[in-house]
């Protein structure tokens, strides 16, 4: 028997206590006499202080003392187990999708993961506890922590390794964490500990349960249109990881979500090279999201993906600068940015710096270049400056320009306050945003009739980032096609009235209401909706695509390293509920008390 | 605690054969058959005395006045109904258990039918402030057998105790008391006097029993007490001493003393009771 709270025994003071209850006052049947007085002269039993006489043995005081030693005993957390130590064994299972590849035999790493740690339960005993983590880039417990041994064979039937190529560290540190003193660490993988990138582990056996494989997988995958051509085209990059080519078999097929029939738009037998190799597959525009898909081989994780046709976001520009050799430029670098169209009203509004004040349509940005309002005027004459420019680097407007033998013409000088400059030489600000945000206006304190800077390279890049940055401000996905474990960003072009989540297959998850949505692309992937209340919003691709996990041929079977000597295993923390001694002492509290409350009644009704 | 039954009809037949055992001669009471200590108009002769005026003429002896001129008149016993009060102990230890309360009521039941055959004047005691009762008829004891007084009536001043009454008391006696001081209250102007001590065996003779937590049933307290052969020793010591007293201060007064054991059959009773002289066969 062991105690798990000793201080509990404190409680054994209660007996004493009883004891001196039942010295100096008794509890006895009570009796009516008619002649009271004929007792009280010879009265030898005082009710306070006193002589203390010969304790008597009643069964009242026995069960009081039973009662309160079993109370006692329970309080102190008394356990019938000898040491009450179990063998501790953390277990952390690399989820990486190449677990799941088969032999020809149709026998998996995975598999042997399984038989190797059910051997090394049994092992354990039936006191042995088993903690078991699945690795990820977000390391999470599959089974404990410390959970009893008979729940890891339940446990382990629901590990479907899936996961993408992925750093073990978050993992390891937690099943260290988990272990603590008390547990040793088992890390079952299909690579060795070099190749996984995790060097050498100490105080745990690396059990890698591999086995090299050929294998044939989607390593990337592209939906674009093409407006040139009128028509789509999906980009496949096939990975072949073996010596000689493969034949595989593609097929395309619609897919349109739940209980919408598929349609099959492309098959054909490929014969893919070794190593890496690319194939386009022309398709008509606007069909729906569609699977593609392999034919089946050693990994079949890889063989699929689901690809969404993008919807560029084209940016509409209104060009209200005067004639000349400015407009004349701003257009031509306007042609050579693709996605662009000349429309009203317009994302962005270039105009004269002197109609900055002018309201624009909502929605637009007002671009400005030349003399501005007078009341934004500082005294002083313009100027030109040939460098050195300080620009803000991190500003995406700014990315890639360098202003290199620009000579900046025509700045005039401006009233301290007016702008948030982004670009300035010494104290004049040469191009600065109006407000808080470009929605506010930009305004380049230029004049475009004068400045080398539209022949020079950083014209055309400047209004590209400048298109761009207004492109990612459209409402709509960045992109349509993304990675297992990619950042997906999308702006919405009104406020959400109704619940906003996604669902990812079985995945589904709640979003929060704003207009800015950011979520992690959720494994296992395949068509991910984003949808308002009832309504889709959006249908994006979410795909595995992971080379590394592909590439089958450095599988290995291996065992390194030992457990750690000092796994003085886990100390039994079990509820009482699961403690037989606990019911014992329990039961016996119970019948004590009860007895005891029946003795007396039972001896005053028989007087 | 239940009502007792009473069962008048055992109880007739053991009072048919008996009867109040009154005194030889009655100290006095209202006109009636008995024969009174003073002089009266029964046809007993007593005695002779000058004729005084005011006398009756019918009682002039006028064969005596022939013989010697003298003017006698002759004296004649008087004849009187006796005068009973029952003092009856209602208080609740008469009813500490059903077979004490059981054996009470038969009991008074018992005084009652035998005062009833002695055609005499009997009243019922149970309190010195309630007015006493008539007893028309024995069955008229059990409407005041209600035993739910916390203080015993002998232990209360003054009785509404007629003179010259024969008074029959019935009680266990069981409360602190001098037993002189009570018996001389009891019998004070009266004709004669009975006491009537009824308690339960383990009340005269405790056994031992362990311990207890003793309630006195008139509230006068609570003992926790293990009772142990000395402690029953004790207390059977001072229960004796108690009756004794009791029989003593009797004795002494010429009243008659006798205690009965709750449970004992109403002929047992009868039989105990004529035995002290408190009752007399017819």
């Amino acid at each position: 028997m062991i105690l798990t709270a000793p201080l509990g025994l404190l409680a054994l003071l209660a007996i004493p206590a009883i004891v001196a209850i039942h010295l100096f006052r008794r509890r006895f049947p009570t009796r009516p006499v008619a002649g009271l007085f004929l007792w009280q002269v010879i009265r030898n039993v005082p009710e306070g202080s006193g002589r203390i006489t010969k304790l008597p043995i009643t069964a009242s005081l026995i069960l009081e003392c039973l009662a309160a030693l079993a109370l006692a005993l329970i309080i102190s957390g008394a356990r019938w187990h000898p040491s009450g130590v179990s063998p501790h064994l953390v277990v952390l299972l690399d989820d990486s999708a190449s677990m799941s590849a088969t032999n020809p035999q149709g026998e998996s790493s995975r598999d042997r993961a399984v038989r190797r740690i059910l051997a090394e339960v049994r092992q354990l005993g039936s006191t042995g506890r088993v903690t078991l983590i699945q690795s990820g880039e977000r390391p999470s417990v599959l089974l404990g922590p410390a959970a009893l041994a008979a729940e890891v064979h339940a446990a382990l039937d629901k590990w479907k390794p899936q996961a993408v190529h992925h750093s073990l560290a978050l993992s390891l540190r937690l099943a260290r964490e988990l272990a603590g003193t008390s547990g040793r660490i088992l890390i079952v993988s299909d690579v060795t500990p070099e190749v996984r990138g995790a060097g050498e582990v100490e105080g745990a056996i690396w059990t890698a349960v591999g086995r090299q494989l050929e294998n044939v997988g989607i390593t990337g995958a592209q939906r674009t249109l093409s407006a040139d051509e009128g028509m789509a085209i999906v980009s496949l990059t096939l990975g072949n990881f073996s010596p000689s080519a493969a034949h595989r078999h593609l097929r395309i097929v619609t897919t349109g979500g739940q209980g919408t029939e598929e349609k099959e738009v492309f098959a054909n037998d490929l014969n893919i090279p070794p190593d890496t190799s690319s194939f386009n597959v022309p398709l008509p525009p606007g069909l729906p999201p569609m699977r593609v898909a392999l034919s089946d081989d050693a990994l079949r994780r890889d063989n699929e993906v689901v690809l969404v046709e993008p919807h560029p976001q084209v940016v509409a520009i209104q060009n209200r600068l005067h004639d000349g050799r400015g407009k004349q430029a701003l257009n031509k670098a306007l042609d050579a940015v693709a996605g662009v169209t000349r429309a009203e009203p317009g994302h962005i509004v270039f105009e004269d710096a002197a109609e900055i004040a002018a309201p624009v349509q909502s929605g637009s940005w007002p671009v400005a270049f030349g003399r501005p309002p007078a009341n934004m005027l500082d005294a002083g004459e313009p100027k030109d400056f040939a460098g050195p420019f300080i620009p803000e680097k991190r500003h995406a407007l700014l990315q890639g320009v360098t202003l290199a033998g620009v000579v900046w013409a025509g700045t005039l000088p401006l009233a301290a306050g007016r702008l948030h400059p982004l670009l300035s030489a010494g104290t004049q600000p040469l191009i600065g945003l109006l407000g808080r945000q470009p929605e506010d206006g930009i305004l380049f304190n230029l004049d475009l009739e004068r400045t080398n800077l539209i022949r020079a390279p950083d014209w055309p890049i400047l209004i590209s980032n400048l298109i761009e940055m207004r492109r990612q401000n459209l409402p709509g996905p960045e992109r349509w096609n993304y990675r297992i474990g990619e950042w997906v960003r999308i702006r919405l072009d009104h406020d959400p009235k109704a619940p906003l989540h996604f669902r990812c297959g079985d995945v589904e998850r709640s979003l929060p209401s704003g207009r800015t949505l950011e979520f992690i692309a959720p494994a296992p992937g395949g068509l991910l909706q984003v949808m308002e209340g009832n309504q889709t919003l959006f249908e994006l691709g979410v795909n595995f695509l992971d080379e590394n996990e592909t590439d089958l041929r450095n599988k290995s079977t291996a065992e390194n390293g030992a457990y750690s000597a000092e796994a003085r295993g886990l100390r039994i923390e079990s509820g009482p509920a699961f403690d037989p001694l606990f019911w014992t002492l329990l039961f016996i509290a119970a019948a004590a008390l009860l007895a005891n409350w029946c003795l007396p009644r039972r001896a005053g009704a028989s007087s | 605690m239940s009502r007792p039954s009473i069962d008048w009809r055992a109880v007739r037949i053991v009072a048919a054969s008996s009867r109040l055992a009154l005194p030889r001669t009655p100290a006095g009471g209202r006109l009636g058959e008995r024969l009174g200590t003073g002089t009266g108009s029964s046809l007993e002769f007593q005695d002779y005395r000058q004729y005084a005026p005011g006398d009756d003429l019918r009682h002039v002896d006028w064969a005596a006045y022939a013989r010697s001129e003298v003017l006698t008149v002759r004296l004649y016993r008087e004849e009187v109904a006796p005068r009973i009060d029952l003092v009856l102990d209602v208080s609740r230890s008469m009813a500490v258990t059903d077979r004490k309360f059981q054996s009470y009521a038969e009991l008074c039941a018992l005084i009652a039918c035998c005062a009833a055959s002695t055609e005499a004047d009997t009243r019922v005691i149970t309190s010195s402030s309630v007015e006493p009762v008539p007893l028309r008829r024995p069955e008229d004891v059990e409407g005041v057998l209600t035993c739910e007084a916390s203080l015993s009536v002998i232990e209360q001043p003054h009785l509404p105790l007629r003179r010259r009454s024969l008074r029959v008391v019935v009680s266990d006696f069981l409360f602190p008391q001098d037993a002189d001081v009570i018996v001389n209250r009891l019998a004070r102007d009266g004709a004669s006097l009975a006491l009537v001590q009824l308690t339960l065996r383990e009340e005269a003779e405790p056994a031992i029993e362990g311990g207890y937590r003793f309630i006195d049933v008139e509230g006068n307290g609570e003992l926790d007490l293990v009772v142990d052969g000395k402690a029953a020793g004790d207390y059977r010591a001072r229960f004796n001493r108690l009756r004794l007293g009791l029989s003593r201060a009797a004795r002494r007064t010429g009243a008659r003393f006798v205690h009965l054991t709750a449970g004992a059959s109403l002929r047992e009773t009868a039989r105990s009771l004529a035995s002290a002289g408190a009752l007399e066969a017819v």
